[in-house]
């Protein structure tokens, strides 16, 4: 009874995280179109919403990587997923309220793997996954999408740089609605599948499947839903930072940054690797900015957010932790993760009521 | 040891696609809109000729991009 309290929770909680990701997330995947003009936010917003919603349904590889390669699911409880959990909410909603574009990805895997080594130690942790599979790839993709856009816009330029400019901004802004949807698409099919790995390592660790289960058909269409209404609902606040802050964009740019973004998450989905999408896009973005001019990308703004992403991990992992010793103070059965869900949802009330008496955080800057 | 952990193969073709499919469908839209410029441009200056040649070839480049995301999205929903 008791573990299926916790799991109900977990769910709960995963979809809740998921839901938050893409809350957290909206502002990378729309920020290029709405700062170069390509899209109005509003069209943006719900176009990408509607495009994570189908990206979740067309891989489960990373959601495969994630219930499988992480952490050793003979030995998780769902009590040590619900506390990962937590920690990579508490880190989104830290990292939302003080707008810095953080990692969604990276909280989930750190707080999951806090937990983890918090409750069994650091046999729980399958370091050849988290090495191969997560910290890797996590380097390797933005420098790949930095090139990637570097490179292209270089050709663009050469290829469109005689014609005249109009022409040529209209045809990169509707082209930006195509890459801007493969960008959501891309976002939708990589971050809602880590939601669909975590509650597959709870429905397996509470024995409800077996070891080397796939992701059932409800948890991808709840997965799906949860990331395109927190799409729809969010991300204001960090727009700015990501579309005009690092540097300001051109239509071409922002089309060579949303195809560098697009190609390399798509890519790494197929091989089952648990990006960030925000540094990706991120890369990206830079990528294409300093093809142009170094010094069109303020250094110090990315400087900043590097610094976000290097914290995420050892922070959402300390929070998993701490929440799992928290809830093993009231015993191994559901009182603890119970009383820490409440307080989650009383720190979560209280971020967005503070919010909403400052007023909104960002306008959206429509060029 | 280290090749066991990293995912080698996976990895670089990963890097492989990224590399092909983000630069070549950048510069083959890029293709299609300097075909739309030239056609416009040359149709003005009464050549009608070379006009089209860049429409045909601007258009050809952006069935190329069309084909590149129909293709892409086949892989990923088949494996």
């Amino acid at each position: 009874m008791n573990s299926d309290v916790i799991l109900v929770l977990v769910i709960a909680t995963a979809l809740a995280f998921d839901f938050t990701n893409g809350f957290h997330d909206t502002a990378n995947v729309v920020a290029t179109s709405i700062s170069t003009g390509a899209a109005r936010p509003q069209v943006a917003i719900g176009f990408a919403s509607l495009l994570n919603f189908v990206g979740a349904f067309i891989s489960i590889s990373v959601a495969a990587t994630v219930a499988k390669d992480v952490v050793d699911a003979e030995v998780i409880t769902p009590t040590i997923v619900f506390a990962g959990l937590i920690g990579a909410i508490t880190w989104n909603l830290i990292t939302w309220y003080f707008g810095l574009p953080s990692s969604s990805s990276h909280a989930l895997i750190g707080g999951v793997v806090g937990s983890a080594v918090a409750a069994v130690g650091f046999d729980a942790v399958i370091a050849e996954g988290v090495i191969g599979k997560v910290l890797i790839p996590a380097v390797v993709a933005p420098i790949l999408a930095f090139l990637v856009a570097g490179i292209a816009i270089g050709l663009s330029y050469r290829v469109v740089g005689r014609q005249r400019p109009g022409i040529v901004s209209r045809g990169y802004r509707y082209g930006q609605i195509v890459s801007g949807g493969l960008l959501a698409l891309a976002h939708g099919t990589n971050d809602a599948q880590k939601t669909m790995g975590i509650i597959t390592l709870a429905l397996i660790a509470n024995g409800t499947l077996g070891a080397e289960a796939d992701p059932p058909f409800w948890v991808i269409a709840s997965s799906a839903t949860a990331i395109a209404l927190g799409t729809y609902s969010g991300g204001w606040r960090i727009i700015k930072t990501t579309g005009t802050r690092i540097i300001k964009m051109d239509a071409a740019q922002g089309f060579s940054a949303q195809g560098a973004g697009a190609a390399v998450i798509l890519a790494s989905t197929h091989f089952g690797f648990p990006l960030s999408t925000t540094h990706v896009i991120n890369g990206g973005v830079m990528g294409s900015g300093a093809a142009k001019r170094l010094s069109a990308v303020r250094w110090g703004v990315a400087g900043n957010i590097m610094m976000a992403w290097l914290l995420t991990l050892p922070a959402a992992a300390a929070i998993g932790g701490l929440t799992y010793g928290f809830t093993r103070i009231f015993g191994t059965g559901a009182l603890g993760p119970i009383l820490v869900a409440l307080m989650g949802l009383s720190l979560i009330v209280a971020a967005f009521a503070r919010r909403a008496q400052s007023g909104a955080p960002v306008e959206a800057t429509g060029a | 040891m280290i090749a066991t952990i990293v995912h080698t193969d996976e990895l670089l073709q990963t890097i492989a696609a990224s590399l092909i499919a983000g630069i070549g469908v950048t510069f083959l839209f890029s293709v299609g809109i300097w075909g739309a410029g030239q056609f416009t441009e040359l149709s003005r200056s009464e050549r009608p000729v070379a006009a089209t040649a860049a429409a045909v070839v601007g258009s050809v480049a952006l069935l190329c991009v069309a084909a590149a995301l129909i293709i892409g999205i086949v892989v990923m929903t088949h494996k």
